[in-house]
């Protein structure tokens, strides 16, 4: 029932024209970016009379624009949670920390198009009140760390950042800040701690980082394709932005596909995309004509979908909920019918155990039981109980921690388990040993 | 109370007769204090620049010994156990010496099933150690990671926290290790994305040397 419509979703996409990554040469140096409209949307913003702070937000607001970290919220909603300005120090976060496996989408945004992140966090900190952002990108990019900071030193000479941006009143530092290997820096809490310098243990909620953020201050958190966002909404409108793709989840989305696909790649298409259509048409179908198997959507936090699972859904947050997904990054893992899906659990748990900040303990025992178990079931030693076992165990983590990583630990493996069984069953001997019937002759014993 | 006993002074063993660092070695230049002085003016309070200040420290001394964490940590201006816990909770923070070069391979899912595990195995049986171990030579040390975000190259690693190697074979690893033994590091690679190689011929780019396209990853061999 959903196929019919769902093909409309992404619209026109053979025709699409790319707006984050348009096709032109060198668009990283800022005199090409500049000559190529760049920080115009900026120019508008602070200089014109049509964008008050609100005006800005009100804009991103009605674009529909959602957040391409993985939770898919709304972002001008989260604007505008940011209380009123009392005068002091308010943050802005641009998240970079993209340390979701199967996601690598923002570090070509950053080494493509870093101009454009930069414009955005402008605008957007502009639109709060905001004096200073922190771009908080992991440390494993060092090389697209020093390539940013080389043109973010042109822009910091240019007046786009800085003090008195153009001339106006409105001033804006930027720092570049360099993660040191930890994905639960991308939580926002806890990309805040690291900031302060401290041990990144994310914060419980409330308060939320809008009312007391980096070192107590009112802070929002937004995640760099976000942000690049923001010029495209206020150059073209929000009517175009809210136009295009899905309509509940709208605008271009940075898709990265990896795995066994011909051609796998960061692909920017609007929301809504078929995956079959992302699949077999953008990546060039399954390596070596194989079958799909399983699909995860948006990196590995995001329940895989099976083969059979994947028609009609399209990548957008309704969809792939109805589905039984997330979008989570759009860093989508295809993988073919030879897969080992226990194994490939494995993986993902030993993740988690390895990522698990160790702060709360349903998450920090409940990951390191995960892989033990998953890994006994994968040398074959596992029991048929024993997927229930980890069924309990999911149970037991669930919204019980601070932040979502134990959430997102036990999902992959509850629903991989459920959509899998028959693969983790073949895996496990049978929970318990028959019992040979003993020899007539001593039940005649028993008996007397 | 026996008097023997009284008035002799036991000297206690040297706690650490063979230190890492001599204390000449151990100061930073004023270049770097002024670096580090840098980060500080960038947050609100100091021990935000604590990241950035190990950073530099680990360049300088190759990895963060107690010692070294101390010294940051007094140049910050904040106390030592809480620079401690942050230089232990991060991976890319060296708490050992390390070879010169650490080779992290990444293992995480994309790269699982795209053959990661068989760059490490074949990389350990090359290198004669197992992951998390240093060759002899003091040259090499073999790391298992995770997620690198590079997982439309993969497989992939990683040289000493710097240039990241895509689309590895055994021959690219062979020419990586030969290189990396002439003391050659590799380039920047700059991925040529998908559709500007339909629609620009190839890299947007033309300030970078070496290019490369994404490709249809290896079948994987072994996925443990």
């Amino acid at each position: 029932m959903e196929a019919k419509t769902a093909k409309t979703k992404a619209g026109e996409w053979r025709k699409y024209e790319r707006v984050l990554l348009p096709p032109i040469k060198d668009l990283h140096r800022i005199d090409v970016y500049e000559a190529n409209g760049g920080y115009k949307a900026l120019k508008d913003a602070i200089k014109g009379e049509k964008w008050t702070p609100t005006a800005v937000t009100d804009e991103v607001k009605a674009s529909g624009l959602r957040g391409r970290g993985g939770a898919s919220f709304g972002c001008g909603l989260k604007w505008s949670f940011m209380p009123k300005p009392d005068g002091g120090p308010r943050y802005l976060c641009c998240n970079g920390d993209e340390s979701e496996p199967g996601t690598f989408k923002d570090r070509q945004l950053m080494e493509y198009n870093p101009h454009l992140v930069f414009e955005g966090i402008m605008i957007a900190c502009y639109a709060m009140s905001i004096s200073t952002c922190y771009l908080y990108v992991r440390g494993e990019y060092a090389d697209w760390i020093d390539q940013m900071e080389t043109e973010l030193a042109k822009a910091y000479a240019k007046g786009y950042v800085g003090k008195n941006i153009l001339g106006s009143d409105f001033s804006c530092e930027l720092i570049i800040h360099k993660g040191a290997g930890a994905y639960i820096c991308g939580e926002e809490t806890s990309l805040m701690e690291s900031l302060e310098g401290k041990r990144a243990y994310p914060r419980i909620k409330p308060p939320f980082p809008a009312q007391y953020g980096v070192f107590g201050r009112p802070t929002t958190i937004n995640n760099v394709e976000t942000l690049a966002c923001v010029p495209l909404i206020l150059e073209r409108g929000a009517s175009w932005y809210a136009g295009l793709g899905a309509a509940k989840h709208p605008g271009p989305v940075l898709y990265g596909i990896s795995g066994h696909v011909n051609r796998p790649g960061v692909y920017e298409y609007p929301t809504g995309m078929l995956i079959t259509d992302l699949i077999e048409e953008v990546a060039r179908g399954v390596r070596g004509g194989k079958k799909v198997k399983a699909v995860v959507p948006g990196g590995s936090s995001t329940p895989p979908l099976r083969a059979d699972m994947i028609d009609g859904v399209t990548m957008d947050v309704e969809s792939l909920r109805e589905a039984g997904s997330m979008m989570g990054t759009a860093g989508m893992l295809v993988m073919d019918e030879d897969t080992d899906m226990v194994s490939w659990l494995r993986r993902v748990t030993h993740f988690y155990h390895h990522e698990s900040c160790g702060q709360c303990t349903p998450c920090r025992e409940g990951t390191g039981w995960l892989e033990d178990i998953v890994s006994r079931i994968e040398r074959g030693e596992g029991r048929v109980r024993d997927l229930d076992l980890l069924a309990d165990l999911c149970s037991q983590m669930e919204g019980r921690t601070v932040c979502a990583l134990a959430d997102a630990a036990a999902w992959p493996v509850r629903y991989t388990i459920d959509r899998f069984r028959d693969e983790f069953v073949a895996r496990c001997r049978p929970s318990h040993v028959a019992v040979p019937a003993l020899p007539e002759s001593e039940l005649e014993e028993a008996e007397t | 109370m026996a008097e023997s006993g009284h008035g002799k002074v036991v000297k206690l063993p040297d706690r650490d007769p063979k230190p890492a660092f001599s204390k000449e070695d151990l100061v930073f230049a004023s270049e770097e204090k002024k670096r580090i002085a840098g980060f500080v003016e960038e947050y609100e309070k100091p021990d935000g620049a604590i990241m950035k200040a190990l950073w530099l420290a680990q360049e300088k001394f190759g990895f963060l010994h107690p010692d070294v964490i101390q010294l940051v940590a007094d140049e910050v201006g904040i106390p030592y156990a809480q620079a401690y816990g942050v230089a232990t909770f991060y991976t890319q923070y060296y708490k050992n010496k390390t070879g010169k070069y650490v080779l992290d391979v990444c293992t995480c899912f994309s790269c699982q099933v795209c053959g990661g595990y068989d760059i490490l195995h074949y990389l350990e049986e090359k290198l004669e150690i197992h992951k998390g171990e240093t060759t002899d030579d003091g040259l090499f040390t073999i790391q298992e990671v995770e997620c690198l975000g590079a997982c439309g190259s993969a497989p992939m690693l990683q040289v000493t926290n710097g240039p990241y190697v895509h689309h590895l074979t055994r021959e690219k690893v062979d020419a990586l290790v030969d290189a990396l033994q002439n003391g050659q590091m590799p380039s920047f690679t700059s991925i040529t994305l998908p559709q500007d190689e339909d629609e620009m011929g190839g890299n947007r780019r033309t300030d970078v040397d070496k290019t490369e396209a994404y490709r249809t990853p290896p079948v994987a061999e072994t996925v443990e």
